[in-house]
């Protein structure tokens, strides 16, 4: 894995991978629910059966940001040099970035879960 | 990052001062108003916008009075529908967005120690397209021809002639305008932040209003396009007749709602962030200390601007979409309200780990965050569908917003006026007047919208010209009325704050808060921004880096001189802030004016149908943006490389991904491809409400947009090939070029030669009309294309465009790369999905 | 002017005369000034035929209780933001960054992270309580197809097999304790039906039909409005709601079956002579026009013009010799060239169908 993911990432994107996973999974909540109760197609697939699927995609979601977290957590060393990272060198923005990618690693997941919530209390596609 | 600074004489300094004058000079008199400096812009879009929202104001208070007292008759239900139709309008596409674009044209380049931002005429453009638009679409209500649907146009109340007449049309093309100077804005403020700051600006060293602009001019780009292609749906349906919204023929007039709220949603908090930024400059200053939390304000930037795309169904939840569909929106809506949170206690904890002193700017800042607080918690109230079911399109609702907008955005902005006046002026407001004007619009905003919450639960809806004397509303609406007054006095103490003479001081102070920020450096009475671009090595250099001013001002760091005659300024790399190219930023000029009021003729002359005058002015635009292309960018230098000082020397011109033109282009890209995903978007959802989405007519075929989808491919092969031969200096790059614009025309043929030889009319019912939109949006863009095509093309001729110098045909190569993208999706769509479907 | 346009619809007094008695009311004054400064919920001042904090009906009610809960919550709250920032102003002591940091985790994120959730949580959970899903074809719920136009109410009362019993206007009736399901329709613009007495609102959006159920448990009449922008006379377009114990809903049902508009032969032949039944229906005559409410039992309604005017001769003949005066935007046409007098015969037989 190591050979696969270096330590430190050079670019700002890995800020944006763990809400990138929230927007894709909310994406696919909502697209899901729309078209299938628009369509009800085919008959026998139930929206139990879109409401598993759907947890599915939850739990994969919510894996892969903690794996980005996990990342995170070890570009900024497992925690161990606290805020405020303001220093005017690379390793104090390598530690930023490490630090900013892991808090919104949390938001993201928490807002994945939000979007979960839905899934257990609501069991059709009525109005 | 270890230097020698420059060192000067006198004299020499004198001289280089009187060069960088006259190279960043103002012109005076008339011309003044060809000025291009971000200084002058910022200004003029600030105090434009600002007189919009006084205009704005004018009219939220003509509705109160009407609304004083039960079955008032002050003013007819036709003009009542118009104001608030306008004030809201205005208050959120003139006054809001507007304000923030001047804030951060005025602010960005000092905050980030760079001369100017990286397309000065660019912003121009953006400023005199704004102007026009926003007089436009203002000054309608004066011949009683203002829109009156509502600022959120719902069709088909908004489609009907007979009820919204021109005024609808004014709205879309109007706001059309500006949303594409919003754009222009967004693109400028990007790149700007990204590649303008001083050395050693970190990305972990930015000013933290830089962050929240960064993540702002991102939303705008996905927020806005949106609107705009609903804006062209919308409009095809008023001017001719393509059934969009119009149940009767397959329309439905959901799809605009889903479009308008897209972009209605994330705006406000492209709204809010803005105006937080502010505090989060205003806050440590008079906490005399850093931010606590700097990583924090980062999460909730950047997790605001991610979760706001998420909320639009919440204006929604009275649509009878599912349950399930709803409770997404409510889970996305509530998740926001985490990262909003945390930026309150950023504020809060700096405050606590620093001693405060308590002034204007903070008076208006923590008034605003005790009113914003409230509009917050019940913001996680309506973002609960049972509860909004009760609440929505009712005052509660109104109190809402205004809580969230006024607490959130107004009271931070005039917050930020007062802390920002020295630096723009070099003069201060007065404490006393900005404590009367506090406490007025405090208890007056108070007074105003508090009972509206009531009102709004007792079952008062909105945008009621009128109301019955006795369901218990009456007292409700006498108080907001007064309080209204009391607010709007309040406001009339700050404008006169602001336009009394004012002494001049008797002392130079630069910077009258002791704030720790770069922009604190300059001096407002000149107009080269800052003197020369220092090294950064703390996010609050004033306070840290002993003697800076000085320094700055002695010239002894980069650009001190502008020997070249031209305007200059640095650019750095993304993460590191290292310094890679001296750009040179175009100057003074008449071309922004002349292709934004040309531009501005098309859509005005749209509105009113004069198809003659409409060609007119397009031709007009044309041939003015290509003379502002080809004499303003990608000009080749006279020599390679230039000295910036400190021993350093940076390449003058740079191109593909190093440059900030290929950048600008990218963003704008991705603003394009997001307007063209809501058009597909439009697709699907017509295929998802209907049984059979064709309406049993015909569709366009197969082999048309195949053969489209081909030779599209094929020409972007050709640019490629030809960018390839141009690197090697071979000519062949020309011949590929003038085969690759046959191509493309080629290709865009084939893409309007589906929809017509398979006799779709556009007007029987939506799905033809759906298929031509989408084609014609796609060889719109493959003309556009072409036209790049023969730019490059006589660019070689002329010899502006060499193997070394190829800014110009890197720039159109990552076009084509968005184009074949766009031509493969249209025509898969188009094409193969109808056999898929079925 | 229309200073004696009256939208209380189930208060049929002049408008004008109402302001003011309300003006020489000292008492009611005093009153509502009382209960506006002591926070409108916790009072009587909640009460109203058209305030959703004084619901009559069980998602009315649910949702009055989430209100008042989060109210509460939310004062709390605000008050302990408002309490900090002060302190945080004012303090003597600085505070040092770590702890500031750590107020930042807890009180800005991971509190309104576990509230925010439980909220959620109960909210998803109380959706589908509140609006229970219908079983296959409605459950057998009775049915009423109601159909928002520019500026009025159709409304139409169904049968089990889904046909139209009769059709009416501007009012509907419910019987207590029992579920109805409202069919929501609209043929020009978007409009929104509410009562926010008996629970939230839904739009009629044309091109859709829209479902939405609601049960009334306390008898009475209350006032339900448009809430979506719908053009000119947004603001009047109401409708009255009467919730009616069981027997006497069906004692309705069947008199308003059996209605007949022959009870004044000479305004019904003036009503025909004048060419009001191209638009109007009374049942039981030959005005059998659909394009404006229809008219059957009229003088039974608790307001004229939807909402607008008291259901009173006066009222009516002057709504009917100009509707667009009173209702701007109304697509009915002027009678300004009848005589007054044909006129209020007119009026005069309409209030007087039962």
């Amino acid at each position: 894995m190591k050979s696969f993911i270096p330590r430190e990432v050079e670019t700002l994107w890995t800020l944006f991978t763990a809400p990138v996973v929230w927007a894709l999974h909310f994406a696919a909540c909502y697209a899901t629910v729309a078209v299938f109760c628009a369509k009800r197609l085919p008959a026998s697939f139930s929206f139990d059966s879109v409401r598993i699927v759907l947890f599915v995609v939850t739990l994969m979601a919510l894996g892969v940001i903690v794996f980005a977290a996990w990342l995170a957590w070890r570009q900024w060393g497992f925690g161990d040099d606290d805020p405020p990272h303001n220093e005017p060198t690379r390793d104090s923005r390598l530690l930023f970035q490490g630090f900013a990618t892991l808090l919104l690693s949390g938001l993201s997941f928490l807002a994945v879960v939000y979007a979960a919530v839905p899934l257990m209390f609501i069991a059709e596609c009525q109005p | 990052m270890t230097v020698e600074l420059g060192n000067f004489s006198p004299e020499e300094r004198a001289a280089q001062e009187e060069r960088l004058r006259k190279v960043w000079e103002t012109p005076k008199g008339l011309r003044y108003w060809t000025s291009v400096n971000n200084s002058e812009i910022g200004l003029w879009y600030g105090v434009t916008a600002f007189v919009f929202m006084l205009f704005a104001g004018l009219l939220g208070l003509l509705m109160r009075l009407q609304l004083v007292v039960p079955e008032n008759d002050f003013i007819s239900a036709e003009l009542f529908n118009q104001a608030f139709t306008l004030h809201g309008t205005v208050m959120m596409f003139l006054f809001a967005v507007p304000i923030f674009e001047a804030v951060a044209i005025f602010l960005l380049p000092s905050m980030l120690g760079a001369r100017e931002l990286p397309f000065p005429r660019l912003s121009a453009f953006g400023f005199w397209s704004f102007l026009l638009g926003g007089v436009f679409v203002c000054g309608s209500i004066f011949f009683n021809a203002a829109p009156n649907a509502g600022w959120f146009m719902y069709p088909p109340l908004a489609t009907d002639h007979e009820y919204a007449g021109i005024g609808a049309d004014i709205w879309l093309l109007g706001l059309s305008f500006i949303e594409v100077a919003s754009i222009a804005a967004a693109v400028e403020i990007i790149v700007g932040i990204m590649k303008c700051r001083a050395p050693g600006m970190r990305i972990n060293m930015m000013p933290m209003f830089a962050w929240y602009l960064l993540i702002v001019a991102g939303m705008i780009l996905f927020a806005f396009p949106p609107l705009i292609a609903g804006d062209i749906l919308f409009e095809m349906e008023r001017m001719f007749n393509w059934p969009f919204f119009d149940a009767t023929r397959g329309g439905d007039p959901l799809l605009w709602q889903h479009l308008f709220w897209i972009f209605g949603h994330p705006e406000v908090y492209i709204i809010f962030l803005p105006a937080i930024a502010l505090m989060a400059m205003i806050v440590p200053t008079f906490s005399q200390r850093p931010i606590v939390g700097y990583s924090w304000i980062v999460l909730a930037a950047v997790g605001t601007g991610f979760l706001s795309f998420g909320l639009w169904v919440h204006h929604m939840f009275t649509t009878g979409l599912p349950q399930i569909s709803l409770a997404f929106f409510s889970a996305a809506s509530e998740a926001v309200a985490i990262p909003t949170g945390v930026q309150i206690f950023v504020f809060i904890a700096t405050m606590l780990a620093g001693r405060v002193i308590f002034s204007v700017p903070m008076l208006f800042g923590a008034g605003g965050l005790i009113i914003f607080v409230i509009g917050g918690l019940t913001g996680v109230m309506v973002a609960l569908v049972p509860f909004d079911w009760q609440a929505h399109d009712t005052y509660f609702i109104v109190a809402h917003l205004h809580y969230v907008l006024i607490g959130g955005m107004l009271f931070p902005v005039v917050a930020g006026i007062y802390y920002y006046f020295p630096f723009v002026t070099g003069k201060t407001l007065s404490d006393a007047w900005g404590k009367v004007s506090f406490w007025l619009m405090f208890i007056g905003f108070n007074v105003a919208f508090f009972p509206m919450h009531f009102s709004g639960l007792r079952g008062m809806p909105r945008r009621v010209f009128t109301y019955p004397a006795d369901i218990g509303w009456d007292w409700f609406n006498l108080i907001s009325t007064i309080g209204a007054f009391i607010f709007a006095a309040g406001v009339a103490t700050f404008v006169i704050d602001i336009l009394r003479p004012k002494p001049k001081p008797k002392e130079r102070n630069l910077n009258p808060w002791n704030s720790g920020t770069l922009e604190w450096t300059n001096d407002p009475s000149e107009s080269w921004g800052m003197r020369s671009v220092p090294i950064i090595t703390s996010r609050y250099p004033l306070w840290d880096q002993p003697n800076l001013q000085a320094d700055i001002e002695a010239g002894r760091f980069y650009l001190p001189d502008a020997k070249s005659g031209k305007r200059e300024t640095l650019v750095t790399s993304v993460l590191d802030a290292k310094p890679i190219q001296c750009m040179r930023v175009g100057g003074v000029s008449y071309v922004p004016i002349i292709a934004a009021l040309a531009l501005g003729g098309v859509f005005i002359a749209l509105t009113f149908h004069w198809w003659i005058a409409t060609i007119i002015s397009a031709v007009i635009t044309f041939i003015a943006i290509i003379w502002w292309l080809w004499t303003g960018t990608a000009q080749i230098p006279e020599m390679p490389e230039t000295d910036v000082g400190l021993g350093l020397k940076l390449p003058i011109y740079v191109s593909g991904p190093a440059s900030v033109g290929w950048w600008a282009m990218f963003i704008t890209m991705v603003g394009d491809g997001t307007a063209f995903a809501s058009l597909i978007f439009g697709y699907f959802f017509y295929w998802t409400i209907h049984s059979d989405f064709t309406g049993a007519g015909p569709g366009p075929g197969v082999f048309w947009p195949m053969a489209a989808l081909v030779l599209y491919l094929l020409a972007w092969v050709l640019t490629l090939l030809a960018r390839q031969l141009n690197e090697k200096g071979s000519l062949g790059a020309q011949a590929a070029l003038v085969a690759a614009v046959i191509i493309s025309l080629a290709a865009s043929a084939a893409g309007l030669a589906g929809p017509y030889f398979s006799g779709m009319d556009p007007t029987a019912n939506v799905y033809p009309a759906t298929v031509w939109i989408v084609a014609i949006w796609t060889v719109t863009h493959g003309v556009v294309g072409a036209i790049m095509q023969l730019y490059c093309l006589a660019r070689s001729l002329a010899g502006r465009m060499t193997a070394e110098y190829d800014q110009d045909i890197r720039n159109v190569t990552l076009y084509w790369h968005f184009m074949a993208f766009t031509a493969v999706v249209t025509f898969a769509v188009i094409g193969l999905f109808p056999l898929v479907a079925s | 002017m229309d200073d004696d346009r009256l939208t209380g619809a189930c208060r049929p007094i002049r408008s004008e005369e109402r302001i003011v008695r309300q003006g020489s009311d000292r008492n009611g004054r005093t009153k509502a000034v009382a209960s506006l400064f002591l926070l409108c919920p916790f009072l009587v001042s909640c009460s109203g035929i058209q305030s959703a904090l004084d619901p009559a009906g069980r998602e009315a009610a649910d949702v009055a209780t989430l209100f008042f809960t989060m109210l509460l919550g939310g004062a709390i709250i605000w008050a302990g933001v408002v309490g900090l920032l002060f302190y945080a102003a004012r303090k003597r002591r600085v505070h040092s960054e770590k702890n500031a940091g750590r107020l930042i985790l807890w009180g800005g994120a991971v509190f309104p992270s576990v509230v925010l959730l439980a909220l959620l949580s109960y909210a998803a959970w109380l959706m589908p309580n509140v609006r229970p899903w219908f079983q296959g074809a409605d459950g057998g719920m009775r049915r009423i197809e109601v159909t928002g136009e520019q500026f009025w109410w159709r409304v139409r009362y169904l049968d089990a097999g889904g046909a139209v019993a009769f059709e009416t206007a501007n009012e509907v009736r419910v019987p207590v304790g029992e579920r109805v399901v409202f069919s929501l329709k609209s043929p020009d613009v978007i409009h929104s039906f509410w009562i926010p007495v008996l629970g939230g609102k839904m739009d009629m959006i044309p091109g859709r039909e829209n479902r939405l159920t609601l049960q009334a448990e306390k008898p009475g009449t209350y006032r339900g409005v448009c809430a979506e922008f719908c053009g000119t006379s947004h603001a009047l377009m109401a409708f009255t709601v009467h919730a009616m114990q069981p027997q006497d809903y069906e004692a309705w049902l069947l008199a308003r079956r059996a209605s007949s508009g022959v009870q004044d032969a000479e305004g019904l032949a003036l009503f025909l002579k004048h060419g009001c039944a191209a638009c109007h229906t009374v049942a039981g005559t030959e005005a059998q026009g659909k394009i404006g409410p229809d008219l059957t039992a009229f003088g039974e309604r608790g307001s004229a013009g939807a909402g607008t005017l008291a259901n009173e001769v006066e009222h009516v003949a002057r709504f009917l010799r100009d509707p667009g005066r009173i209702k701007p935007g109304a697509k009915m046409p002027h009678f300004t060239m009848l005589p007054e007098a044909e006129t209020d015969r007119i009026a005069a037989y309409l209030t007087g169908l039962k």
